[in-house]
């Protein structure tokens, strides 16, 4: 198909003459500074992930140990699957949030939905560092809330409900918050794109608004949820910034143990690298499948 | 009958929807709140009303140089990314060749790159290289990062705009920087400044990656997340929030409004 439709464009377009910068011309810039600083540098991680390049120099050859010691020494991979299973939580959790709110914006006709989705989309547009301190300043031992508990007298002194503050529940909470006006949008965008004559024929078939909704629009809407909850898992799952201000030893996430590898008294660059390739491998390998995903959507709907 | 949503639907969802929006913006009114607040520990009850933390902040030098900083970053970052993505659209837009799926992919896939592989991945690159960390450094990741944005945002623009325009313009013997300058420039121009916004906003606010390629000079948000180590700063801290986090909100309305009526002037033309 697309083949044909080619060609039939095409000679037209290539009996003129294209002047201006040849395709290498524009490509070469943007391509080269992503070789040199992507591709190059994540190369130079797999390097020190077998050994290659050693931080400490000193006599050494290409070996996979640091792979082995990833795989069998019982610390990382445990830490691996509690972050995988907080961020599919918040994930799971935000994206049920978001369905009906983008489902009324897209589809309640209400007549300033633009207004309303920027309402809802701003606070994502502010500093990320500042939301994750406002939490801070919430839920502390000492924060807005416990001492608000105090003050009604709904708490007594020195009883604050500590479980806020420093513990994976506040890390999945700052998460979540964080990252629900971004999950609206991709929601949105796919069911207001949803063609309304297929509501009316729905319910000139005599579906009620349930049927029509589990039949019609909730399938049709999957595309955008799917992208939806892999926006939010994929920055999730190696996140570490949020965790080392909310989340304290409880709240530990893999991401945090890759900065600590990095950085920490006792570095361990080869280790690092491996935990960094794993992560790198692992959301790779979700977003093929998701674009797979959504190709195979598309020619369902051609 | 609506098919999509009964009356009590409406009015539940509508419901649902103001709550969460109280959920969003409760945070940032508490720091509001705050931030005028006597006391020196963010804690109820309140204490008074000062401004005393937004004197300390304005008086506070490595805080106002970290915020300069971060600008320079920014600028730099967002010029060199928008440029590189101007020119990679044009490609993707006008132009067919071999490769390019992949040349695409290769364009985007810092969008779903893990910010702290990003970050210890050019770590170790300008380790290697013997490159001294520093501002260029930070802007060279942040530039990586918001590549991609700047193409998400040119590309459907361009592929829009009617490429006969151009071709009108080079039959009637403009060269192609000209016809670039007055023909196409122009008409992707709401796009380039959302572009550039995006990607300064980006840049401006970013801290995974930065965290490892900041040298001495502290950008605003790795200064701002060593400073929350000591409680001390902490009101100043919120106050400086309540002051960003104000301007990005008016930044974000007026750019909003700027991006509809200049929208609005082009369907018009």
């Amino acid at each position: 198909m697309e083949t044909t439709a080619g060609t039939a464009a095409a000679p037209t377009h290539r009996r003129r003459r294209r002047p201006g910068l040849t395709t290498p011309g524009l490509l070469g810039l943007p391509v080269s500074w992503l070789i040199v600083f992507f591709v190059v540098p994540i190369a130079i991680v797999a390097a020190y992930s077998v050994d290659v390049f050693v931080l400490f120099p000193g006599p050494h050859s290409f070996t996979f140990s640091a792979w082995h010691s990833f795989f069998s020494k019982g610390i990382y991979f445990p830490l691996f699957f509690k972050s995988v299973e907080m961020s599919l939580t918040v994930s799971a959790v935000v994206v049920v949030v978001a369905y009906p709110l983008a489902y009324y914006l897209a589809l309640s006709g209400t007549r300033r939905k633009y207004v309303l989705l920027l309402v809802l989309i701003a606070p994502f547009l502010t500093s990320y560092l500042l939301r994750v301190l406002a939490w801070k300043v919430i839920l502390g031992d000492n924060g807005v809330i416990n001492t608000f508990l105090f003050s009604t007298g709904l708490r007594a002194h020195g009883h604050p409900l500590s479980f806020l503050l420093y513990s994976r529940f506040a890390v999945m909470l700052v998460l979540g918050y964080v990252w629900l006006p971004f999950v609206a949008l991709p929601i949105f965008v796919t069911l207001e794109s949803l063609d309304r004559g297929l509501l009316e024929a729905a319910s000139d078939l005599y579906a009620s608004r349930r049927q029509a909704f589990l039949r019609v629009t909730l399938p049709l809407s999957l595309p955008g949820v799917v992208a939806a909850f892999l926006f939010v898992f994929i920055p999730t799952v190696g996140e570490f910034v949020t965790p080392s201000l909310v989340g304290g030893a409880n709240g530990y996430m893999y991401g945090s143990q890759i900065v600590d590898l990095f950085e920490q008294g006792f570095p361990d660059w080869e280790t690092g690298a491996v935990l960094s390739l794993f992560l790198l491998g692992v959301i790779s390998v979700l977003t093929l499948v998701f674009v797979r995903f959504l190709r195979a959507g598309e020619a369902r709907t051609a | 009958m609506d098919v999509a949503l009964s009356r009590n639907g409406r009015r539940v969802m509508r419901m649902f929807f103001a709550l969460v929006v109280v959920f969003l913006y409760a945070p940032i009114v508490i720091l509001l709140v705050f931030s005028f607040n006597k006391a020196a520990v963010p804690a109820f009850p309140l204490t008074g009303f000062t401004l005393r933390w937004y004197h300390e902040f304005l008086h506070n030098g490595s805080m106002r140089a970290a915020l300069e900083t971060s600008v320079i970053v920014a600028a730099i970052s967002s010029v060199a990314a928008v440029a590189l993505g101007i020119l990679a659209s044009v490609a993707l837009a006008r132009r067919g060749f071999l490769g390019k799926g992949l040349v695409a992919t290769l364009l985007l896939s810092p969008l779903v790159i893990p910010f702290v592989v990003l970050g210890v991945a050019l770590l170790l690159l300008f380790h290697i290289l013997g490159v001294s960390l520093g501002l260029l450094t930070v802007a060279s990741g942040h530039v990586v990062i918001t590549i991609p944005y700047t193409i998400l945002v040119l590309l459907p623009r361009l592929e829009q705009i009617d490429s006969s325009l151009a071709e009108a313009a080079y039959d009637l013997g403009a060269g192609p920087f000209r016809t670039f300058r007055w023909v196409t420039f122009p008409l992707i121009l709401p796009a380039v400044l959302s572009a550039w916004l995006i990607a300064f906003t980006t840049s401006f606010d970013e801290y995974p990656v930065a965290s490892f390629l900041v040298g001495p000079r502290l950008t605003f948000p790795t200064y701002l997340y060593s400073a929350l180590r000591f409680p001390s700063q902490l009101p100043q801290v919120i106050a400086v929030a309540v002051i960003v986090i104000m301007v990005s909100l008016l930044v974000i309305v007026l750019a909003e409004v700027l991006r509809r009526r200049a929208e609005a002037r082009l369907e018009g033309a």
